[in-house]
């Protein structure tokens, strides 16, 4: 990996879900430290499995990594980070206030909002304030999923220019507030991201072309904010050791493909391809080995020749539902809402997409309404069309702008011009946005009380921001008198109603992507909405593999079947991988039917 | 000139911008603000979210919170005296209180006269 040859002192890798940014970021932490270096690693993902990767218990400090001298990790919890905030805030005021107004403080704190700002001033605590880290020569921060971290990442910008526009000093700063004094970190924050001696930002992509895109959009907005010095990681590139299996010849064609078209901002970028292991990337070998894999990827010793083919396990489909009875159980109801929720890059759109297209073909009016940036699955249905299935797309720069106007109109209307220039200000603070995708999202629940929804994804890309936000809100609704819009009002409620909204956690057969996927649905169940079914997606373990690589990722599914079926999912779907890419309504019709559940296939061999 | 001091609700931000509808009471209430400053009054404006220890110092405040719990909020009070409570008053009242005159309302220039030479309105 090249950027590790003259490596700064700040290393971000980011990516969407289950690219292996954990695995990328462990590994060059390791070998940074192999160097002798000292390294602190440190994880802002919610759901990071940085602890299992290692192999040790951390927790929000520095805590010495086994087995690798140098070596420090530790994770940023939001959740910790925010109560430890509001205990800050509420803390000194228990037995001097009143019963009912520490109520009230610990009400207002536990919003989205505390949530994003405790963990992204944890974040720039580490990044922004020189004395916290002096003990270290690099710090590697593996992050959450893009949305996410492009939200942390944006905030020094958002928030700084804020509060240096913001003239009446007074408004809406929210929970940044109690923060005011971090504004020196802040600034720090965003100058270091922008110093390419300082920061380099690693991007971590599949050789896939959803991933590629998405690694795209990150450069660019990344660059807009003056994150310069980027690479690009494209992990787990395949060749097939045995041509006589077709499906490994059809994922090496596929990856190939991918990588020919990349796309053109990605191009310019330094590069690293690191192979696809056979199997999971857990523990220090595992991780000192995707070194080697990556500065000599032709000459290595592939791992895979260490398993063994023959004592490949009988793969039993039982207890699998298929993505087509599924839709046939949907298309019984007339309306309602069907959502996919989970990280980015599981294939949530995909499956949305197919499910949307499965209902319409059976006759069914249906209404798909999609967060994919790319759009690209707008143009492509859009094209052929299909009756009875109409798509939209949530633009969040859209939503915002109406949502600016719309509170001008209303509120403001009545303001004289200084009142207008006020509520235009705080108009313009970084919450605006959450608040219009927020609403836009509420009124896309609403819909399904007229006919079928079908919701690619939670808007926020922050599912946990999200149901905060639908908790906050709801209370809120239930005190304040000014009329709230009937979609907000009721979205909770249409939520938590198992006819009315029907979940599906999408997610891959692998360790991260299952994780955040549990941890998702704690989640929803915090919020009394019970997911309707999992949807294990580009599932090996159904196929008739014969290469060697593929064998042994199908072998280390299998405990991830396992476990969801045995630990997290009643209703488990098992969608296997697709040699070609299931786009266009031909596509995502295969991409329904391609499982049967037959009682003769219900058992696959795997080797 | 009067001393002004407003008592809210642990809230986002003032204007309410940060809730899913903005009531359209809080921005209104936040300009009146802007404008008794801009007539020399002295405002501060807490928010129990930010500034407890001003609700912990005044001791009115806690015995209110005590009495009525948060309903007694937003309360405010002139020149050390509680003029309101669990309401946001109207801009003729804030008017009233600290003996300000609100702006007469600009009435349309009549068709001839009541418009001088070299005043720019012609």
């Amino acid at each position: 990996m090249r950027f590790l040859e003259h490596p700064t002192r700040h290393l971000f890798f980011t990516g969407k879900g289950g690219v292996g940014k954990t695995s990328m970021s462990c590994a060059s932490a390791v070998s940074l430290a192999d160097a002798g270096r000292r390294v602190l690693l440190v994880s802002t993902d919610p759901a990071s499995n940085l602890d299992e990767v290692l192999g040790t218990t951390l927790s929000g400090k520095p805590t010495p990594v086994r087995g690798v001298d140098h070596l420090w990790a530790m994770n940023i919890d939001p959740e910790q980070a925010a109560a430890d905030y509001r205990e800050r805030m509420v803390g000194p005021y228990r037995g001097v206030l009143p019963e009912a107004a520490i109520e009230n403080m610990e009400e207002q704190f536990s919003g989205s909002c505390t949530l994003e700002i405790a963990a992204f001033d944890e974040f720039a605590k580490l990044l922004g304030d020189e004395a916290t880290t002096s003990d270290f020569d690099h710090i590697v921060f593996d992050t959450a999923p893009t949305g996410h971290t492009l939200r942390l990442l944006t905030l020094p910008s958002a928030w700084s220019g804020y509060i240096e526009s913001n003239t009446s000093g007074t408004s809406c700063i929210g929970p940044l507030a109690g923060l005011q004094e971090q504004q020196r970190i802040y600034q720090a924050t965003k100058q270091r991201l922008g110093d390419a001696a300082e920061t380099t930002l690693v991007l971590v992509t599949r050789p896939e072309p959803s991933a590629l895109q998405e690694a795209q959009r990150t450069s660019e907005e990344l660059r807009s904010l003056g994150v310069n010095n980027q690479h690009l990681v494209i992990n787990g590139t395949f060749k097939a050791t045995d041509p006589s299996d077709p499906i490994a010849i059809a994922m090496q064609l596929r990856c190939a493909e991918a990588i020919d078209n990349l796309p053109k901002g990605l191009v310019s970028l330094e590069q690293t391809s690191v192979r696809l292991a056979s199997g999971g990337l857990i523990g220090i070998n595992a991780l000192r080995q995707i070194r080697g894999l990556g500065i000599d990827a032709e000459n290595d010793t592939a791992p895979s020749d260490e398993v063994k083919v023959s004592s490949g396990p009988m793969f039993s489909m039982d207890g699998f539902t298929s993505l087509r009875s599924l839709v046939d159980q949907f298309a019984e109801q007339r309306h309602g809402v069907i959502m996919t929720m989970g990280k980015g890059g599981v294939g949530k759109t995909s499956v949305a997409a197919a499910v949307a297209v499965a209902l319409a073909e059976r006759g069914l009016k249906v209404h798909l309404s999609t967060t994919d940036p790319a759009a690209h699955l707008q143009s492509a249905l859009a094209d052929e069309g299909l009756d009875g299935l109409s798509i939209s797309r949530i633009d969040p720069a859209e939503v915002t702008n109406r949502y600016r106007r719309e509170v001008m109109q209303t509120a403001g209307a009545d303001l004289d011009e200084q009142g207008k220039a006020l509520l235009d200000e705080d108009l313009r603070s970084p919450c605006t946005e959450e608040i219009a995708v927020f609403r836009a999202f509420a009124e896309s629940i609403a819909e399904g009380k007229d006919g079928i929804v079908v919701l690619d994804t939670a808007p926020t890309g922050h599912t946990v921001l999200l149901l905060d936000s639908a908790l906050a809100y709801h209370r809120e609704v239930t005190r304040q008198s000014s009329q709230m819009p009937e979609s907000v009002e009721e979205l909770l409620p249409r939520l938590r109603d198992p006819d009315f909204t029907r979940i599906l956690v999408v997610t891959l057969p692998e360790s991260t992507p299952v994780h955040e996927a549990a941890s998702l649905q704690r989640d929803l169940r915090r919020a009394d909405i019970e997911p309707y079914a999992w949807v294990i997606n580009q599932s090996l373990s159904p196929l008739p593999l014969r290469d060697p690589t593929l064998v042994g990722r199908q072998r280390n599914e299998q405990s991830y079947l396992n476990e969801v079926r045995s630990l997290h999912s009643k209703r488990t779907v098992l969608v296997p991988w697709h040699p070609v890419q299931p786009t266009g309504i031909a596509g995502l019709r295969r991409f329904v039917a391609q499982v049967k559940l037959k009682q003769e296939d219900t058992t696959v061999s795997i080797s | 000139m009067s001393h002004v001091q407003i008592y809210d609700r642990a809230m986002c931000c003032s204007t309410g911008v940060c809730g899913p509808q903005v009531d359209p009471v809080l921005p209104k209430f936040a300009a009146d603000l802007e404008w008794l400053e801009r007539e020399g009054h002295q405002v501060d404006r807490f928010n129990l979210a930010q500034d407890a220890a001003q609700y912990a110092a005044n001791s009115t405040v806690q015995k209110m919170l005590e009495a009525e719990g948060v309903d007694c909020l937003p309360l405010i009070f002139v020149d050390g005296k509680v003029v309101s409570r669990n309401e946001y008053p109207t801009r003729e009242n804030l008017a009233l209180w600290t003996e300000t005159k609100l702006p007469v309302k600009n009435m349309l220039p009549m068709a001839d006269g009541g418009c001088s030479g070299g005043s720019g309105c012609c």
